[in-house]
């Protein structure tokens, strides 16, 4: 394809070439890719051993991520495929995970509904834990109660990702250790499926 | 037969039933069972002893460490949480990224070459058969971190630190006793949130100590101190499982160097 685009080129080219009068360009190749004003950038470079530029460059970009995607929508894909994707995540630097975590996408914790779920009871107490550094511990509501078991999901508001004040006298804040949230209800599963 | 012979004294040097039976949580069969488990009784050959000792030495990562773990394993355990801005330590602030509305963030670059280092030097002792305790005054991960000390054939304290447990020890435990090598702590803060007297004491001793601070603890006198998360359970189950790991590598690794530099 990019072959054919280049004959097009070398067609067309030419009449405008010799119109912007230009001292430089001996060879055919950098001159097209330099030629800003006459080119909208469909210059591909000369031969195929030099590093492409501009548009080839682009289009060869554009072409591996098609494949991509069309490989991955088959479902198939062979082995080379997955380890490219898994270490291109792999690549991905801290800064950038961090930016797209959702602990961070949602800004402060105040009044946020989030999905947590519940892994030790002790009693009417429920120990709950939503993704972030602490758990959250909330009292058995009267509606449901039995249904709240280990493992279940529920839905939270937040207050605070962890209760920490500082006293009269203190030089660090003392801290509870837990996260501070109000229980919504379960979260309620389309399969029809009743957490046990 | 110079193998079998050979494989007897690997087997009395670390035999791993006594070291098993020997966990304790009040640290009193600890010292009677170290001193009675690994008597020094060298048959090898001093040059293939040598050999074995100091080939791991020559090269950087020799246990192939920096496959067990990536920056996104760290961040999907939630390693790079901290405390609250309140909270922080002074100490800790340049392995902080940032913080982000009070919440202070680790920088999972710094923690991943500080894991890197302490699991090289945790396989390094445990290679060449020194004694790892685990330390941890958590209530919350004792079970786990006990757990994990009796599956990588190692010792662990999770409970209240008797003043002289290290520095005292001939005394407190009968004389001749063999303090641990290397003593990792998963959480260097005790009940009160004041740093774990073990920590000082190990440094007085000249005890090399690995340890876990969080954003709020303080990381001197720590001779590897990983910065990280020690208050989710996920990172610490990721920590537990990542030095029984490196632990049972460099076991293994130890066994298998014996057995073909003896033949």
């Amino acid at each position: 394809m990019a072959c054919v685009s280049r004959v097009v080129v070398r067609a067309v080219r030419p009449r405008a070439f010799i119109n912007c009068s230009k001292p430089r360009a001996s060879t055919a190749g950098p001159s097209y890719s330099t030629d800003a004003g006459a080119s909208t950038g469909e210059n591909p470079a000369g031969a195929a051993e030099k590093p492409k530029k501009g548009f080839a460059a682009a289009y060869e970009l554009q072409s591996d991520l098609k494949l991509q995607q069309q490989e991955e929508r088959s479902g198939g894909g062979s082995a080379a495929q997955p380890a490219r994707r898994s270490s291109a995540r792999q690549d991905a630097s801290f800064a950038s995970l961090l930016r797209h975590s959702p602990l961070m996408q949602m800004g402060p914790a105040k009044d946020k509904t989030v999905i947590g779920k519940v892994f030790h009871v002790v009693q009417d107490d429920l120990y709950i834990d939503f993704g972030g550094k602490f758990h959250c511990v909330c009292k058995r509501p009267e509606a449901d109660g039995e249904r709240y078991r280990r493992g279940s999901r529920v839905r939270l508001r937040l207050e605070d990702l962890e209760l920490t004040s500082r006293f009269l006298g203190a030089s660090t804040d003392t801290t509870l250790l837990e996260a501070d949230a109000t229980l919504l209800g379960l979260v309620e599963s389309r399969e029809g499926k009743a957490k046990e | 037969m110079a193998a079998r012979v050979l494989m007897k004294a690997i087997h009395s040097l670390r035999s791993p039933g006594v070291v098993g039976a020997a966990l304790s949580c009040n640290g009193h069969t600890f010292s009677s069972a170290a001193a009675a488990a690994r008597p020094a009784a060298p048959s090898v050959d001093a040059g293939v002893n040598e050999k074995i000792l100091n080939v791991p030495l020559t090269q950087p990562d020799y246990f192939r460490l920096s496959e067990l773990f990536t920056v996104k394993d760290l961040f999907e355990a939630r390693v790079h949480l901290g405390h609250k801005k309140g909270c922080r330590h002074r100490l800790m602030e340049p392995y902080l990224f940032g913080s982000r509305l009070d919440v202070d963030i680790i920088d999972l670059e710094q923690t991943a070459d500080h894991l890197q280092r302490a699991l090289n030097f945790t396989a390094h002792v445990a290679y060449r058969g020194g004694i790892v305790l685990f330390v941890s005054r958590r209530r919350q991960f004792a079970h786990l971190v006990e757990r994990t000390a009796q599956e990588c054939g190692e010792y662990a304290h999770t409970r209240y630190w008797q003043g002289g447990l290290l520095t005292n020890a001939p005394v407190q435990y009968g004389p001749g006793v063999r303090l641990p090598d290397l003593i990792v702590f998963l959480s260097t803060l005790n009940n009160v949130f004041q740093t774990h007297v073990g920590i000082r004491d190990a440094a007085k001793m000249n005890i090399p100590t690995v340890g876990i601070v969080d954003s709020n603890c303080n990381p001197s006198l720590v001779t590897y101190p990983v910065p990280g998360n020690d208050d989710t359970p996920v990172a610490m189950e990721l920590y537990c499982r990542l030095l029984k790991m490196t632990i049972n590598r460099a076991k293994d690794k130890r066994k298998r160097m014996e057995l073909l530099k003896g033949i």
